[in-house]
């Protein structure tokens, strides 16, 4: 008997299904940085704001080719729905902090993905989510970065202007 | 079991998955299944059988045998872009439950075992 499924598509609808939830995933992000430029420009870090609308857009970006990789592979790309998005943070730290956790969440993500891939011996996916690895490497460096500021600097007196205005210098040139 | 297979068109089709309500074949040359359930046998291409299956796990099973209304005890299974629609008893949907579940059961174990054997064969 031959393998229809496989003829039709490269990857298991297990992977399929994992991929639509990172597309799901990736969405999610874009909004809730999109909710953090907002809040951030309302409350004056406009530094921050900026920084937040670079990243929505990246992860706009993630998202697409999450979508593209399962419509090229044969699959069945959802266009997800996305709620829940949080609109009001208690504090300038607060929104970081959760920043962080989003990326952290997204890293878990695509390493379950990874593992699923290579139980299955997909190769071919494994070598793809391969690029995300590394962008989640600078997603999480940058998101550390940006809390270790409220350290160094801390946030009396003029601290958050100045932590603002270094989040937008904030850059991962690693060679590795 | 089935007696909708006395045509001798359908000798290249292949047993995936059988209960003693249904069967599905699949014929390699056409690229697609047949479904032989509830009185007929209807053609699926891969995308419509997914469908199926779909719609068939959709179905409340639990909510239904709880409902206490008069409704007629039918569900009516309608798949979007495909040529078929059925019309089914509580019982039957179970029934084809059964027969999605382990008919997917065999496909992906084809699937493991094609990559398997013949990945390494060639
Ligand atoms: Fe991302
Ligand atoms: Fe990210």
């Amino acid at each position: 008997m031959k393998d229809l499924i496989r003829v039709r598509s490269l990857i298991s609808a297990e992977v399929e299904m994992l991929l639509n939830q990172q597309v799901k995933k990736e969405a999610y992000s874009s909004s809730i940085y999109l909710s953090m430029a907002s809040w951030c420009n309302r409350n004056g870090f406009d530094y921050s704001s900026d920084y937040f609308f670079k990243q929505a857009e990246e992860e706009r970006q993630h998202q697409l080719k999450f979508y593209k990789y399962i419509l090229d592979m044969g699959g069945n790309a959802v266009s997800p729905e996305v709620t829940g998005i949080k609109q009001e943070y208690n504090s300038f730290r607060e929104v970081f902090e959760e920043a962080l956790d989003q990326e952290i969440s997204v890293t878990q993500s695509i390493k379950n993905i990874y593992a699923r891939c290579l139980k299955e011996q997909d190769f071919v996916t494994n070598e793809f989510l391969n690029w995300f690895l590394k962008e989640q490497r600078e997603e999480e460096y940058k998101a550390r970065r940006a809390l270790e500021l409220f350290e160094v600097i801390g946030e009396e007196g003029t601290g958050r202007w100045q932590i603002d205005k270094h989040v937008g210098d904030i850059k991962y040139n690693s060679e590795a | 079991m089935v007696t909708t297979l006395i045509d001798p068109q359908t000798s290249t089709w292949v047993d995936v998955f059988s209960t003693k309500q249904g069967a599905v074949y699949q014929s390699d040359a056409e690229r697609c299944w047949y479904v032989d359930f509830a009185g007929k046998v209807a053609k699926f291409d891969y995308r419509c059988l997914l469908k199926l299956k779909k719609a068939v796990y959709n179905v409340d099973i639990e909510a239904k045998l709880l409902e206490t209304s008069k409704d007629p005890d039918v569900e009516i299974i309608f798949i979007c872009a495909c040529d078929h629609t059925y019309i089914l008893t509580l019982m039957q949907i179970i029934a084809l439950k059964e027969l999605m579940e382990g008919t997917f059961v065999m496909l992906q174990l084809n699937s493991i075992l094609q990559d398997r054997l013949y990945r390494i064969a060639v």
